[in-house]
């Protein structure tokens, strides 16, 4: 479920970048405020680095031949709280991304928004710790697993759908692409549910007090405080701003249309020595005009990629071969005169 | 199974190349940084169908590897692992996007086609921009500089220690594996049923771990917060590598380059 750069646009995936730096600058928040912050810091290290080596185990799915890995975004909450978890997961993808190439340096935003924020900042308080509120039972620690994993991995690969959509680089309509991703994650879903049950009730059997302080870690108190409401809203103005604007209609709005109506243009011209300076000014100043880069035009123009265009880029191909190799030449001759001028 | 061995390889010979020295690995960890994101959001930022104006690009990853000396190999391996997404998404818009861009000798090209290349392109952009930053920035002198940009310290840190325990872990999840496979009789991995119990000794193990960890750093004398004051000057010589691979791509973006082929041809 990692995306990829080259289906991002800088716009989804700035807006997404400013969402997930605000939810983990709050977690950050939220942690230091824990007296037991310090002590926490090497385990929520140590079960990143968990998470991680968790994945790499491929377990067999009878019956389909097929193996498969779990997420781990909602174990994680469970061991530890929904904002360490967060923080956690978002080192992980980190290191995914830079280390990996798993999933784009642009679009770790959107990644740490999808697999990070949306289960441990979202699921988990309004899914997950509602059903065990009363009382950690095997029984109860099971729905809550499946149904958190299976809302979990949904929202997410909504998230991915959204995100590609609105950056506009690939052509696959929204119901192909949404009917694609989501029956796939709630398979996913199901069995990372199924097996998160299996390992929160193992540790429950275990080690009970594990998950009892990772729920009691979080609690709410009474009262909404004020910071919380402006972090919320500060979170859903640049997700208002960055991803449904591109979603804004090509029509007219209100005004535009009855501006038509009545004077046959969208627009209306104003000339004169004032209107001149002051559309000058604007054009100067103006560095995304009309929400988009200067030159970026309808979509680009094909017209680049003609035979020409062919011929230009095979050249520019072999010039950078070559000033590669000639870099590499000077280099290992600089080597061996080096190396023979030391012994 | 065996890949768990060839992760922690990969992971700490990337560690091995960014301890290297040359013109690229001596410049400040921030205009590496800023070089590298730059270079990405440009070439990210061009449109659907827009594959001639990209070639051109291909010289920050060329210029940087050779200057840097790392391996093509290890980049084109990244390459293949994030090409698959991008495959498929390339070839829904073949399938959509039937318009006809351009003739070569009596063959139509449609537009889906030019843009299946450009993401594929710019797939294998992005990722050796990335991988040159790894390749050349050593873990620490990264998270130096984000705790410098005001990243809050206690995520850096995290950050630091998820990327050294991930082999520790690596390495006990490998132990009980092989301690399983002795023990069971289909060879064929971990059956589901089991999943439970081993992911969930795997992450007891690690948690009573991590205890042992702090215990240590704080006999170790670890403060709670990092106190490293760290001062690091730019040069000039970082500069001109931040004008040097930022203003030619800057430059392309704005200008159309094409079309002074087409004005040669």
């Amino acid at each position: 479920m990692h995306m990829a750069d080259a289906l991002l646009s800088p716009a989804v995936g700035g807006a997404m970048y400013a969402a997930s730096g605000a939810a983990i600058a709050y977690s950050a928040i939220k942690v230091k405020k824990d007296e037991l912050s310090e002590k926490k810091l090497p385990i929520m290290a140590v079960t990143g680095a968990f998470v991680f080596a968790a994945q790499m185990i491929n377990f067999t799915i009878p019956g389909t031949g097929s193996s498969g890995h779990i997420g781990g975004g909602i174990l994680l909450c469970a061991m530890l709280g929904g904002f360490p978890a967060l923080l956690s997961l978002a080192a992980v993808l980190i290191i995914q991304c830079l280390f990996f190439a798993d999933g784009g340096l642009l679009a770790l935003g959107c990644n740490i928004f999808n697999i990070g924020v949306l289960p441990c900042l979202l699921v988990y308080p309004l899914i997950f710790k509602p059903i065990v509120r009363k009382g950690l039972t095997y029984k109860r620690i099971t729905i809550a697993s499946i149904v958190s994993a299976v809302v979990g991995l949904q929202l997410g690969a909504f998230g991915v759908v959204l995100q590609t959509l609105a950056s506009g680089i690939t052509q696959l309509p929204f119901g192909t692409f949404a009917a694609l991703m989501q029956p796939i994650h709630l398979a996913i879903g199901l069995v990372e549910g199924v097996i998160t049950a299996a390992v929160v009730c193992f540790v429950y059997k275990m080690r009970p007090e594990i998950l009892e302080s990772a729920i009691a870690g979080t609690t709410i108190k009474s009262g909404v405080p004020v910071k919380k409401v402006v972090a919320v809203l500060a979170v859903v103005t640049v997700l208002v701003g960055g991803l449904l604007s591109w979603f804004a209609s090509a029509n007219p709005d209100g005004l535009e249309w009855s501006i038509e109506k009545t004077a046959g243009t969208t627009e209306l011209e104003s000339s004169g020595g004032i209107f001149d300076s002051a559309a000058a000014v604007q054009e100067a100043t103006a560095i995304l005009p009309d929400y988009n880069f200067p030159s970026a035009g309808e979509e680009g123009s094909a017209a680049g990629t003609s035979v020409a265009g062919i011929v230009g880029g095979a050249m520019t191909f072999a010039l950078a071969g070559a000033t590669g190799l000639l870099i590499s030449a000077a280099k290992k001759k600089k080597n061996r005169v080096e190396s023979k001028a030391a012994s | 199974m065996a890949n768990m061995q060839s992760k922690i390889q990969e992971i700490y010979s990337l560690e091995q190349l960014s301890g290297r020295k040359s013109a690229v690995h001596d410049r400040h960890p921030l205009v590496k940084l800023l070089s590298a994101f730059v270079y990405i959001v440009l070439v990210v930022s061009f449109g659907r169908h827009e594959f001639g104006r990209l070639i051109p690009f291909i010289f920050y990853p060329v210029v940087l590897m050779a200057l840097s000396e790392t391996p093509w190999s290890l980049v084109l391996r990244r390459v293949a692992i994030a090409i698959p997404f991008c495959l498929l998404a390339g070839i829904s818009n073949i399938i959509f996007d039937r318009a006809i861009a351009f003739s070569v000798g009596g063959i139509a090209v449609s537009a889906g086609v030019v843009s299946f290349f450009s993401i594929l392109f710019r797939t294998f952009l992005c990722v050796t921009a990335v991988l040159i930053l790894v390749a050349v920035t050593p873990v620490s002198q990264l998270s130096n500089q984000l705790r410098r940009l005001r990243v809050p310290d206690l995520f850096v840190t995290l950050f630091e220690m998820v990327y050294r325990y991930i082999g520790v872990l690596l390495d006990e999840a490998s132990t009980m594996y092989t301690a399983y496979m002795l023990r069971s009789t289909e060879h064929k991995g971990l059956h589901i049923r089991h999943m439970g119990s081993f992911v969930g000794q795997l992450l007891i193990r690690s948690y009573d771990r991590a205890e042992r960890v702090y215990n240590a750093m704080k006999c170790r004398g670890y403060p709670g917060r990092d106190t490293r004051k760290i001062k690091a000057p730019l040069s000039g010589a970082d500069y001109v590598y931040l004008a040097a691979t930022t203003l030619p791509f800057i430059l392309l973006r704005v200008f159309d380059i094409t079309a002074v082929f087409e004005r040669i041809f």
